[in-house]
């Protein structure tokens, strides 16, 4: 994916995640659509372009906040590693597999997520970070998946036969 | 290990110590919004609002597929008058409950002007993670919002002003890990700290309750008015469960907050706060 259309569909997640995603948040949880974007370019691509792309995406999502800049970005840069591990080990074609690499990838980004939180002094009581944010916001995130996989996998398809 | 990836490693090291220095550098502190910051969000804030008005459009068009489903015996015309009727109707309640909502809000605006001046504002952004727990406002400076405005609904405490920019701000809810309130139980005057447990939870709750005082599920908690960001006698919450902190030397209560913190649409900044302003009785305390 060319890196100014990844940004373009940065910025177009974070808008979608500050506005309209407060509607179908599900006791409060909102999924986390970067680190979805992330994950599934992850998966396809490798872990070296998708730790990059975690980094990219993590910290223009730092730098919208205009705080802790650095802590999104390493924790979606494991996140996105991770799928690119996974990537090339697993069968890519398949939509399962995919959203299970997602609630993996995405869990370990938030795991990494909450060790940072101790590093920057924010001491949050594991029952609420673990069961009432990351898996909760893990399963919505890869529950998406299915959504969106078919069309990155398409584009990624397509770009390789034209080159 | 080859040379090349040996620098690459590397590469990957230093690019993580300089950014957790940055995470380090970057820890907000009350009243920090450079002036980039502050133009970011001004410009941002139109779309915001926009999208977040569209969405909660888009709630209400959502649940008419629903009331649909059974009338399939029907035929089309009829199917799409009553469409167009229960677009209506949803619109028309739309239109009520924010009615009765900024009814609501000017009643209590009214009831509270000799403690306090209120601006009434909207919700237009909610922080786009699910760890913290901030939303901002349609009110800036240019409004007369400073840092650490309280600001409530007419159910409870909301949270307080962490940054403003000309037209709009931002608000640390009191479920976000970073809030910590002064607050008291009310029946028995028990003093604690109400501080966040997570952004998505909605919930929060008191720590530091010495072990011989009485806590059960129910009772009210209300500010304490020390520390002196927030007035004294705000209602925060309800006590939903307690239980005994790690260390064995203190109590610990969840707490549901009068507010509902994922619903939140319109809230009250308090501007300025006259001498001895106390709020004897809970609202929402049902």
């Amino acid at each position: 994916m060319p890196l100014p259309f990844f940004l373009i569909l940065l910025v177009a997640a974070l808008l979608l995640q500050t506005s309209v995603l407060e509607v179908v948040a599900v006791a409060g949880v909102k999924p986390d659509l970067i680190m979805l974007v992330v994950v599934l370019n992850g998966f396809l691509l490798g872990p070296r372009e998708g730790a990059f792309l975690g980094y990219i995406g993590g910290i223009v999502e730092d730098l919208f906040l205009g705080e802790y800049i650095g802590l999104n970005a390493i924790s979606k840069l494991a996140a996105g590693y991770l799928a690119g591990v996974a990537g090339e080990r697993l069968y890519k074609e398949n939509i399962m597999v995919a959203t299970g690499v997602t609630f993996f990838s995405a869990s370990a980004g938030l795991l990494v997520n909450y060790l940072l939180l101790f590093y920057l002094g924010l001491h949050v009581s594991p029952y609420y970070a673990l069961l009432r944010m990351a898996l909760p916001t893990a399963i919505y995130t890869s529950l998406l998946a299915p959504f969106i996989f078919g069309r990155i996998f398409r584009y990624f398809q397509v770009r390789s036969r034209d080159f | 290990m080859g040379w090349v990836t040996a620098k690459r490693l590397f590469f990957l090291v230093v690019l993580v110590a300089v950014t957790l220095a940055a995470m380090r550098v970057t820890i907000p502190e009350p009243a920090r919004l450079t002036p980039l910051g502050s133009k970011f969000r001004d410009v941002l804030a139109p779309a915001q609002s926009g999208l977040t008005w569209l969405s909660r459009q888009a709630r209400h068009a959502v649940t008419l597929p629903v009331s649909m489903y059974g009338a399939a015996g029907r035929s089309q015309a009829l199917e799409q008058e009553v469409e167009r009727l229960q677009n209506e109707i949803t619109q028309l309640n739309e239109y009520k409950a924010e009615n009765q909502r900024l009814t609501g809000l000017l009643n209590y605006k009214q009831v509270m002007v000799s403690k306090y001046d209120l601006l009434v504002a909207s919700v237009i952004a909610r922080d786009p993670g699910n760890w913290f727990a901030t939303v901002t406002l349609n009110r800036g400076s240019r409004d007369g919002v400073r840092d650490n405005m309280t600001v409530l609904t007419q159910q409870g405490l909301v949270g307080r002003v962490i940054t403003v920019s000309n037209t709009n701000c931002e608000v640390l809810l009191i479920t976000d890990p970073r809030s910590g309130v002064g607050s008291l139980i009310q029946e028995t005057r028990t003093p604690g700290i109400v501080e966040g447990t997570v952004g998505s939870s909605g919930m929060a709750r008191i720590i530091h309750i010495p072990n011989d005082a009485q806590v059960a599920e129910g009772q009210v908690v209300v500010t304490s008015g020390l520390g002196s960001i927030f007035p004294k006698g705000i209602p925060v919450g309800r006590i939903a469960s307690v239980s005994a902190e790690s260390a064995g030397l203190f109590k610990r209560a969840d707490i549901l907050p009068f507010a509902g913190m994922n619903q939140l649409e319109e809230v009250l900044i308090v501007t300025k706060v006259f001498p001895e302003a106390t709020i004897t009785s809970p609202a929402g305390g049902g």
